[in-house]
């Protein structure tokens, strides 16, 4: 789960939450983001090139402005990792524990 | 309905075709536990003993063994360390899980609880779109559990 990892990091840092938000529903240049508040737009681009690359802004070029707005899709695989954490812990649980019981009674199936 | 509670936990049941025995192992053998749980990990399981175990790069789980009865039932508190970017919304200490092995035929039914989570989620449920999950992708980013969605079961406004 790679791409999870990495989403997971982009949005572990409160600025790129805010920028998030900021991009939800509107396409908006980094200085445009930046005006939003207090931080650097040379800051804000960094923001946004890791939320770029964990797949959770897409990024558009207008003439010589580049526009960003959130990648629902990427928002929708992070969703999808938290509503079963444990779910999906407990299954790999079980693979292994019956991997393991398979082992010492000798079956192959 | 919304509610307001202080704090969630999370329930589940699945069966497992292997003996308790042999699920035991996979809770408090390091070797076997990282099989389902995370890449590295470190366990002194006894009551008192602590634990660390890496559950996805740089998010590393930790806590202390509460209650040890094999093959039968095991406890031990939950959070997360803090990590390069601050202390995690569920630190070290702050919530309990709790293994219990039914004994099933050939097999075992595990029921898993983790509870006393801070219950963020539910504080924003009456938040609309986007940022009802945000605060649970805040949660899990912090290293935490998000606990159940309140939406499953709550209208949608």
């Amino acid at each position: 789960m790679p791409r999870v990892e990495t989403a997971l990091k982009a949005i572990a840092e409160p600025n790129r939450r805010h920028i998030l938000r900021l991009v939800w529903d509107a396409e908006l240049s980094a200085g445009e983001i930046a005006s939003h508040f207090d931080v650097t737009q040379p800051a804000v681009s960094q923001h946004l090139k890791v939320l770029k690359e964990a797949g959770l802004v897409d990024e558009r070029r207008n003439g010589t402005r580049r526009l960003y707005r959130a990648r629902p899709e990427g928002l929708a695989e992070l969703k999808a990792f938290l509503d079963d954490f444990w779910g999906d812990r407990l299954d790999a649980l079980k693979r292994e524990a019956e991997r393991e019981e398979r082992k010492k009674h000798g079956k192959r199936n | 309905m919304a509610n307001a509670t202080e704090t969630t936990s999370v329930v589940r049941e699945i069966a497992i075709d292997a003996s308790p025995d042999t699920v035991w192992q996979f809770l408090v053998d390091p070797e076997k536990a990282t099989r389902w749980m995370g890449q590295r990990a470190t366990l002194d399981p006894r009551p008192g003993g602590v634990y660390n175990v890496e559950v996805i790069p740089g998010h590393i789980a930790s806590g202390e063994f509460v209650e040890l009865d094999p093959p039968r039932r095991l406890v031990q508190t939950w959070g997360w360390d803090a990590g390069e970017d601050g202390p995690r919304s569920v630190p070290p200490g702050s919530s309990t899980i709790e293994f219990e092995l039914i004994p099933d035929g050939n097999g075992t039914i595990v029921r898993f609880t983790h509870r006393d989570l801070p219950d963020a989620a539910a504080a924003e449920s009456h938040a609309h779109g986007w940022d009802h999950y945000f605060e649970r992708l805040a949660i899990v980013a912090g290293g935490g559990d998000p606990g159940v969605d309140p939406w499953i079961s709550g209208p949608m406004s």
